[in-house]
């Protein structure tokens, strides 16, 4: 599991970083041409106008998990919106199918789950970029069920013999219980805190990956049974803290163009230099 | 932007940590999970009186697996988590050998009838099976006392059931006098 966890995190940075390296070569053909007009200013200033717009997507990481993981069917659309020059609106929404197989307990939790919030954009880019790395903020919700398949009776019936030196076994066999048990109806509620980065491939594309540090507020516990794997939230860490990251895939549609307010227009060069 | 880059780092290392975290992989041994049945020895003449049972040995009734003890005021034995009974046997002063104390070794069987219901604990370890003794009467008594067939002697004379509930293994659950 751990391991999974570690190579998965490995290649999402190794694509991560080959993507924004890739995205910075192509940037810095434009680069040269700001240069030269800094250097000698003329009237002509290139108007900076930027693209607002509706940007849909779909999260990779789920979709191909849903073909190499068995037990794990998962889809997630992202969109944001484009409100001011720094701040967008943001959601997710998912539908995870996943069947987890502990040493202790068997269970599928099947599900949909939403999120909504804001995402920061502190990168500054220069002319046409439109790259982001940003800090966001999300409310989750979900609404999904818990079935145990089955589980394993924990029998610590091992019997110190005083003439037997080696390590007492148990007496009895460990029993497996094999349920059906479904518990329907959850939810669960929870915040996330998010960091990424977003990167124009060309044109209207990007690609993206964030990582989310997820906080739990309040989830509804089946009977006698617990939430150890929520929808969007992701398994639970002593109850309370999730991880969770995707690798998203998007096009943007573009609304409208507005331009750069002068204000920002102004400093926007010794801005970007600190 | 350096502090945002930090933060971003910060994030990501706490992330990881998190998805790398076993510590509740493991069931912990402090953690109660099925509890055993704890018989506490005591004499025939003076109810309260604790009264060790020299070598005792025990196992359940058509098994070979014998647990050798020492001599012990008390026993915690398991019960199955799979069935309603479980009929363990003890044998007094069990012959380790040529050793030989003037009595004669002595093995009564004790059939212990319950129910069970399981009970969530964590999810390194999974659930738990409590235990509720059936009542004991005259007609139906619980535990039942029996002897191997065939030796008519007894070395358990009675039984007292202090309580039903099978939950922890704090406390003596059933007074053995003999």
């Amino acid at each position: 599991m751990k391991k999974t966890y570690i190579s998965r995190s490995i290649i999402s940075l190794l694509l991560l970083l080959s993507f924004t390296a890739f995205a910075q070569q192509k940037q810095k053909q434009p680069q040269a041409k700001p240069a030269d007009t800094a250097a000698a200013p003329v009237p002509v200033i290139p108007v900076k106008k930027d693209r607002y717009g509706i940007r849909i997507g779909a999260d990779l990481h789920r979709l191909s998990r849903s073909f190499y993981e068995d037990g794990f069917t998962g889809i997630e659309l992202v969109a944001d919106y484009r409100l001011t020059k720094k701040i967008y609106a943001a959601a997710e929404l998912g539908n995870v199918k996943f069947t987890v197989d502990d040493a202790q307990v068997n269970f599928t939790t099947k599900g949909n789950y939403l999120k909504v919030g804001f995402d920061y954009n502190a990168y500054e880019n220069w002319l046409d970029m439109e790259n982001m790395i940003y800090v966001g903020f999300r409310y989750g919700f979900a609404t999904f069920n818990q079935n145990l398949n089955s589980y394993r009776v924990y029998q610590n019936s091992a019997l110190d013999d005083i003439d037997d030196t080696t390590t007492p076994v148990n007496y009895f066999d460990e029993v497996t219980v094999n349920t059906d048990r479904n518990y329907s109806g959850l939810t669960a509620h929870w915040v996330e805190l998010i960091g990424g980065v977003k990167a124009k491939l060309f044109n209207n594309l990007f690609l993206g990956f964030s990582v989310r540090l997820n906080g739990l507020i309040s989830d509804k516990k089946p009977a006698d049974f617990d939430n150890l794997y929520l929808p969007g939230f992701n398994r639970t860490y002593d109850g309370k803290f999730g991880v969770g990251f995707n690798y998203t895939l998007s096009y943007l549609i573009p609304l409208y163009k507005k331009q750069a307010a002068p204000k920002e227009a102004a400093p926007a060069t010794p801005a970007a230099n600190k | 932007m350096k502090r945002l880059i930090g933060s971003l780092a910060l994030l990501l290392v706490i992330c990881c940590y998190l998805a790398g975290c076993e510590k509740d992989d493991i069931c912990a041994e402090s953690t109660p999970t099925t509890p055993r049945i704890v018989l506490g020895f005591f004499s025939r003449t003076n109810h309260s009186e604790v009264k060790p049972v020299i070598r005792l040995e025990v196992f359940t009734e058509g098994s070979p697996d014998t647990i050798h003890l020492g001599t012990i005021p008390e026993v915690s034995l398991p019960l199955r988590v799979d069935a309603t009974s479980t009929k363990w046997a003890l044998t007094y002063n069990r012959i380790d050998g040529s050793t030989s104390t003037g009595f004669d070794p002595d093995t009564d069987y004790l059939e212990f009838k319950y129910t069970t219901r399981e009970e969530y604990v964590s999810r390194a370890c999974g659930y738990k099976v409590l235990f509720t003794l059936e009542d004991n009467t005259d007609l139906l008594p619980n535990p039942v006392l029996s002897d191997v067939p065939g030796d008519n002697h007894l070395w358990i004379e009675s039984t007292e059931v202090l309580t039903t509930n099978i939950e922890n293994e704090e406390d003596i659950h059933i007074k053995v006098y003999y």
